[in-house]
């Protein structure tokens, strides 16, 4: 199971930014309801079990906010390359 | 359970919590793209010298990443990596600016740099304008568009930068945009490691000021109009020029291996030192 962290204070929030939620192809993350220390919504993750490790969210995250970690031995399917236009 | 720590934290200083950029920029996007790629190489970063020009991607190399960096004066860069590259031969140079710089101002340079085929690798991010100072027009932003300084829309051509390098003889230019990160990591790899001039353009977004007073959305909205409008060269070659009005073509233009120039100046004194 990938494990996800976000670090809410390095987030500029789903309201003017929200990369996150429109790239992951699950739509595992919508805005949490407590600011962070500069007032923006950081996103909540919801739903571990659906997520495939594709990274998406860490490469597209422009704040270096979100870190996800596959587990060793956990043969999670890569689908990260499906907008791959070759 | 331990603590998470982003893969990449290990290459930005440490004091720095967060990033400089707008919400929804994709300059943060792009130096992960550059920290991403040295990092699959294994490349140590002492071995890297960023030079950075003035504008909000010039800020990549110059807070966020730790090792050694040059923040030159407007447009000149490439002119101070000129100068790193072949008196440090040894080092990777790599230069990170934006469009208003490297192609607005800098852009005699541009074109030089890529004639001499000097071994650098130029990251220019073009948002089509020129953000840091207001969002005024600049001559990469596309014709018709609504800026702060062209309310009726702009009435020039603009620039089309890879293209223009090609001709002026690089050795790699690609282009990518900021939905394409994986394939853009992929060219920066290949470009730190090419002997010539590389040029990767990244069409990066500006929600703030191009979005905004061009009605053109958010961040999201820019993204999907990227993902809507790439197309890949491949495909472009075959298509007319009226149907390719508006779209970004995507991929490699070229990728070729000529005479390089920081390595013949090191032959010419090693010849010259023999004969005295």
């Amino acid at each position: 199971m990938p494990k996800i962290t976000i670090f809410r204070q390095a987030c500029k929030g789903v309201d003017d930014c929200g990369i996150c939620t429109f790239i992951c192809p699950k739509q595992l993350f919508q805005a949490s309801e407590e600011m962070n220390d500069a007032g923006y919504l950081p996103p909540e993750y919801k739903g571990e079990r659906e997520c495939t490790g594709c990274q998406n969210c860490m490469i597209y995250c422009p704040d270096f906010a979100i870190v996800v970690e596959k587990d060793i031995g956990d043969e999670a399917p890569d689908k990260g390359d499906e907008n791959e236009q070759e | 359970m331990t603590v998470s720590i982003h893969p990449l934290k290990k290459y930005t200083r440490s004091h720095i919590t967060r990033t400089t950029t707008c919400p929804g920029c994709g300059i943060g996007i792009v130096s992960q793209a550059i920290l991403r790629a040295i990092d699959e190489l294994e490349f140590n970063m002492d071995d890297f010298v960023f030079v950075s020009g003035i504008g909000c991607s010039a800020w990549i190399p110059s807070p966020l990443y730790n090792t050694d960096t040059l923040h030159t004066t407007h447009g000149r860069p490439i002119a101070f990596a000129t100068g790193v590259k072949l008196g440090l031969p040894n080092k990777n140079v790599m230069v990170i600016s934006g469009d208003g710089d490297l192609a607005a101002i800098g852009g005699n340079h541009l074109i030089h740099a890529a004639r001499r085929n000097i071994n650098l690798t130029v990251i220019l991010l073009n948002n089509g304008i020129y953000g840091m100072t207001g969002g005024q027009t600049a001559p990469t932003t596309p014709r018709g568009l609504t800026t702060i300084t062209s309310p009726y829309g702009t009435m020039e051509h603009n620039f089309d930068i890879t293209p223009m390098v090609v001709t002026a003889g690089a050795s790699y230019a690609a282009r990518w945009t900021t939905y394409h990160p994986r394939q853009m990591t992929r060219s920066i790899k290949k470009a730190i490691q090419k002997k010539g001039f590389a040029l990767i353009e990244a069409m990066s977004q500006c929600p703030v000021q191009y979005g905004r007073v061009s009605k053109l959305g958010k961040a999201v909205d820019m993204l999907k109009d990227f993902k809507v409008n790439s197309v890949k060269i491949n495909k472009a070659r075959n298509m007319e020029p009226e149907a390719l009005l508006g779209k970004i073509v995507i991929g490699e233009f070229v990728d070729i291996e000529k005479a390089e120039l920081s390595e013949e100046c090191m032959n010419l004194r090693r010849k010259m030192m023999e004969a005295m």
